[in-house]
């Protein structure tokens, strides 16, 4: 406790230094910025302004990408009020209340509530940060090689099971981003493995080529379409952007519920801001005494889920800092930069780069706050940015995908990698096959078998090693229980519909 | 049907992937199981999981046959879309070759033309000073070299 309290003060003293405040204030507007873009959401976002921070000084380019992820959380209401779409994944359970808020005239209530909700689950979530992620990574050094691969697994496990509505497109993206981290010279054996003969590929496919690919290329297809369809109805913000006492008397305890769904959610690995906005949505439902007024405009089905997902991003930091295990795509993207920088997040984060780590989580602290006069006072002004028409943006969001892949280590080869993985991205989305688990699999193929090798090594080949501690073997059988339970509730959920049809079918 | 041929082709990928595998040469430096274990289990996770989706698509089918009508913006969307990686690829071609400005200009100003359609000078003027603001970010505040091509004077 009293580390945590000293690490703080000694990050703020970092985070407060004028660098500091101007990365985390671009890094925050940037977000703010994307989040106004509907389809552009945060991975794709923290992707395309990766390359930029390639060579910049380690702790203010993670502010900066932090800053991008966060704004991105805090300003995605914006385009779910105002337009009835989610600026990400994260917010479109806001878009269920803020849409029909917005129809009543209460655009601007709508939109301060989602701000000061961000801004209290922020802070509130940052605190809990300080205060969980050295104790964590204090006990998470007493894990070994069989630990970490049963850790691993486990949040691979999760992210496969719990994102999309398919087990088994699940575990084919995580398969297939296991076998691409496999390509190119294994590092024990100094062999190429899978490089088919191309030169290129004897380093591996880089992260980066992948995530600009899959997130920022594919998002174009998206893009084309809405560009096709036709343009989108904006609601304009008349009026002050502020609410009534009844309104915050509402909202208030549902900010304080939704930020403690959205931390833990954040904390388990893989279930991401999308899920801890439908839990604490669900939740606050229930415990409403106006649960019809729920999908009609009601203020606390906007401060709920707004809270939930800016105190899950705080929650997901814990994870990668304390752990190295990401809990969302968009961590999982901020754990590709770390390495990039030649820094691996972990337990020994905490000793080997204390500047770098109580800098960054203090850095949250003030972008909080920044982002709360950019999100309040500038709301009118930012939303000028769904004016943009999405033909230029388009074209510029492949311009920037570009000369930033290329940038990375100066390789038309990494161009055509990325071209390739657009078209995976755009395929995955048409066959409802999750990006995340895919992304999970190329950051954590290496450690992972890394510490399975590891393991078998100190076994001399006995794979019982990998159960031989509570730790592992418990985090095991919980992989084990996440692969079943999906698969019931897939099966049971499969069963409803066909009763549902079968009934239907008699109805008619 | 798309998802019968994702089975389809996970499985096949799964075993040209297990191929792949067993044809490394077998080392004794590489641990107690070597570089194939790891990549043979990931090559069987990807079969089953190509013999889960069949399960599950047999499942639904059995749940619910709704035809879903084909959306004629979604196949207008598939050809821009496959034009526009075809234009990307030729783009991606000429980037070393003709220079980073030349090729990007034409590339972005080519695309902007076709959505943004009928506003020339405000086309030209976002596909130019995109172009040499991105260059100048990269080459003088990053210290990125991009290649000049034929402007190489």
């Amino acid at each position: 406790m009293l580390a945590s309290w000293q690490g703080i003060l000694h990050g703020l003293g970092i985070a407060l230094l004028p660098a500091s405040l101007l990365y985390t204030l671009a890094g925050v507007f940037i977000g703010t910025m994307i989040s106004h873009l509907p389809g552009i959401g945060p991975s794709a976002g923290i992707a395309l302004l990766l390359p930029v921070t390639f060579g910049m000084d380690p702790a203010p380019a993670l502010m900066m990408l932090a800053g991008i992820y966060y704004g991105c959380m805090y300003g995605g209401a914006v385009t779910a009020i105002l337009i009835n779409t989610p600026g990400d994944a994260a917010a479109v359970m806001t878009v269920l209340d803020g849409y029909p808020l917005a129809r009543k005239g209460r655009a601007g209530a709508a939109l301060a509530i989602a701000a000061v909700s961000s801004f209290i689950a922020g802070t509130l979530g940052v605190t809990a940060l300080t205060f969980v992620a050295m104790p964590l990574a204090e006990f998470a050094l007493k894990f070994g090689p069989p630990e970490y691969f049963a850790l691993m697994l486990f949040a691979l496990t999760t992210v496969s099971t719990l994102t999309g509505d398919s087990l088994a497109k699940g575990m084919i993206s995580v398969f297939l981003g296991l076998a691409i981290s496999t390509i190119g010279i294994d590092l024990q054996s100094g062999r190429p493995r899978f490089t088919m003969g191309v030169p290129e590929l004897q380093q591996g496919v880089t992260f980066l080529v992948v995530v600009v690919g899959l997130f920022a290329l594919s998002e174009v297809g998206r893009m084309v379409e809405d560009t096709l369809r036709g343009t989108l109805q904006i609601v304009r913000v008349r009026g002050r952007v502020w609410f009534t006492r009844e309104e915050w008397r509402r909202a208030f305890p549902a900010i304080l519920r939704g930020t403690g769904v959205g931390f833990f959610c954040g904390a388990a690995p893989g279930l991401g801001g999308t899920i801890s906005a439908m839990l604490a949505y669900v939740a606050e439902k229930r415990v409403s005494r106006h649960p019809e007024e729920f999908g009609q405009g009601a203020i606390e089905g906007v401060a709920a889920p707004e809270a939930a997902v800016n105190a899950d991003t705080c929650g997901a930091f814990v994870h990668l800092l304390a752990l190295g295990i990401p809990a969302s795509g968009s961590t999982a993207v901020i754990m590709g930069a770390f390495i990039m920088y030649g820094i691996q997040p972990g337990p020994m984060l905490f000793q080997t780069h204390p500047d770098l780590v109580w800098g960054l989580i203090a850095s949250m602290y003030v972008g909080n706050l920044m982002l709360l006069v950019l999100n309040l006072p500038l709301v009118g002004l930012f939303a000028r940015i769904l004016y943009v028409p999405p033909g230029i943006l388009l074209v510029i969001i492949l311009g920037i995908a570009s000369v930033g892949v290329y940038s990375f280590e100066g390789s038309v080869f990494n161009l055509y990698i990325a071209l390739l993985f657009g078209v995976v991205g755009y395929v995955f989305r048409k066959l409802d096959i999750p990006k995340a688990p895919l992304i999970f699999g190329v950051i954590l193929g290496g450690r992972i078998e890394q510490s399975f090798r590891q393991s078998l090594t100190l076994s001399g080949g006995d794979p019982r090693i990998l159960v031989g501690s509570p730790l592992a073997a418990g985090l095991l059988a919980l992989a084990a229980v996440m692969v079943v339970l999906s698969f019931w509730a897939k099966r049971k959920a499969a069963a409803t519909l066909a009763r549902g049809e079968a009934g239907a079918d008699r109805t008619a | 049907m798309g998802d019968v041929v994702l089975g389809v082709g996970v499985i096949m990928g799964a075993a040209v992937y297990l191929y792949a595998d067993a044809n490394l040469p077998a080392l004794q430096n590489g641990g107690p199981m070597g570089p194939q274990a790891f990549p043979a289990l990931i090559g069987i996770g990807l079969l089953v999981s190509g013999l889960l989706l069949f399960g599950e698509t047999w499942r639904r089918r059995r749940a619910a046959a709704v035809a879903v009508p084909a959306d004629p913006i979604e196949r207008q969307s598939r050809r821009i879309l496959a034009a526009m990686t075809a234009w990307t690829a030729l783009y991606y071609f000429a980037f070393e070759r003709a220079g980073y400005v030349v090729a990007t200009v034409v590339y972005m100003f080519a695309l902007l033309a076709f959505f943004n359609r009928g506003r020339w000078w405000v086309n030209a003027a976002c596909a130019a000073g995109f172009t040499l603001a991105a260059y100048l970010l990269f080459t003088a505040f990053l210290q990125v070299a991009l290649p000049r091509g034929i402007l190489d004077f």
